[in-house]
């Protein structure tokens, strides 16, 4: 059956991610002025304005920021996945990732709660970074 | 198709990749990471949208007019996106306001009495929800608000009654926290026992605000504060009537995005 989600759009400043992401890896800028590992990507630090960018690899620990629980599905594509839960998740490295909970009841989510990246390979072209309770 | 509409067409952001939403949605996360570090919730947030609900009772104007709100309603209502439920969600208006500004000197001979701006404060911390870490605070109501209140030479000892910016029921709590009201997690306890009703010692959103009278964005508290202040809010006007302090002084706020933008206005009565 057609996957009929959204899927991203990587531009330009998205593409290495998203393109990380079919290799299921999560990549993210670091500033090599200082050192500020940023989510969404963009051309300069948004900490000390440096252009001096290179592309690191996160080791895909982190952990809730906060979460939401949709148990009505603004798209109905979302419908068969009621309740799911959306989360922030803070990743080790310093970015927040907007990202689903998987792998554990919507009711077992908390905030500050350890989570780890797992995959999810949707089509040919796309992997989705989701997170789960580590040790699920 | 030109570069400014070909960069307008693109989506800036990935949420909707992982069934994330909406306002509502933007919103109740940052009210989840208040329920986890300074412990609100529901139980705070009955008595705003009950609150209002009571002061819209009083406007005929209000779209929630002939419509009680108990507790039980509120807990009892459908989950919109968890944890907000119904009643914790503004209205959707179609409709305008507007409010004349001009120079203290003209108004003194205009038929009306005029309002004055006291203080005014803006800050706007933040471009996308999901990269803040202020969910909870420092929100931009704390910058904002000290700059008015410094303007007007006020503390919130001095307001009468607020008139705040509600889209969601956790923006007021958050906004009231913020400006110093009460502090972090005290929020269930100082809007407990009516503090915010008719007959309340800090009338809050007194036209039933965005969640019970009228989604016109800013312009609903704002307007609600100048209408009180000229004295021409019919029955549900502070003062005796309700059971309230003559307001001499309303502060009154407005918020943009997903609390990433925020201005503060005190205003007076001459």
């Amino acid at each position: 059956m057609a996957y009929e989600k959204p899927l991203p759009e990587p531009d330009g400043d998205r593409k290495p991610f998203w393109d990380g992401c079919k290799e299921h890896k999560l990549s993210f800028q670091k500033c090599k002025e200082c050192d500020h590992v940023r989510w969404p990507p963009s051309i300069t630090c948004p900490k000390c304005y440096s252009q001096q960018t290179e592309w690191i690899q996160a080791g895909g620990h982190g952990k809730v920021y906060s979460y939401v629980v949709y148990h009505q599905a603004f798209h109905p594509a979302f419908k068969d996945d009621l309740p799911y839960v959306v989360a922030v998740v803070e990743l080790e490295e310093g970015p927040h990732i907007l990202t689903n909970i998987v792998g554990c009841s919507h009711d077992k989510v908390k905030c500050d709660m350890p989570v780890e990246v797992t995959w999810e390979d949707v089509t040919e072209e796309c992997s989705l970074p989701k997170f789960q309770p580590v040790n699920s | 198709m030109g570069i400014l509409q070909e960069t307008l067409s693109r989506r800036s952001f990935d949420n909707d990749v992982f069934g994330h939403f909406g306002a509502a949605a933007g919103y109740a996360m940052a009210a989840q990471r208040g329920m986890h570090t300074f412990g609100t919730g529901p139980e705070t947030w009955k008595h705003i949208a009950v609150g209002q609900r009571k002061w819209a009772n009083l406007n005929p104007e209000a779209t929630m007019y002939e419509k009680k709100l108990s507790f039980e309603d509120y807990l009892n209502s459908d989950w919109v996106v968890e944890p907000f439920r119904r009643f914790d969600c503004c209205l959707i208006s179609d409709g305008g306001r507007a409010l004349v500004v001009t120079t203290a000197e003209r108004a003194r001979d205009l038929k009306h009495p005029p309002v004055y701006i006291m203080g005014l404060g803006q800050h706007n911390p933040s471009s996308e929800i999901a990269q803040c870490t202020y969910m909870d605070g420092p929100t931009g109501a704390k910058l904002a608000g000290e700059q008015a209140f410094s303007m007007a030479g006020v503390t919130p000892d001095d307001i009468d009654a607020c008139q705040i910016y509600d889209c969601f029921t956790y923006t007021v709590e958050i906004t009231l926290q913020e400006y110093g009201f009460f502090q972090p997690g005290e929020g269930e306890d100082w809007f407990k026992d009516g503090t915010i009703e008719p007959g309340g010692r800090m009338p809050v959103n007194t036209s039933g605000g965005q969640l019970s009278e009228v989604y016109f964005m800013g312009l609903t508290p704002f307007s609600e504060a100048v209408m009180q202040l000229m004295g021409r809010c019919g029955n549900r006007q502070l003062g005796p009537q309700t059971n309230t302090k003559e307001p001499q002084i309303i502060l009154c706020s407005d918020n943009g995005g997903i609390l990433q933008s925020h201005s503060c206005c005190i205003l007076g009565r001459a």
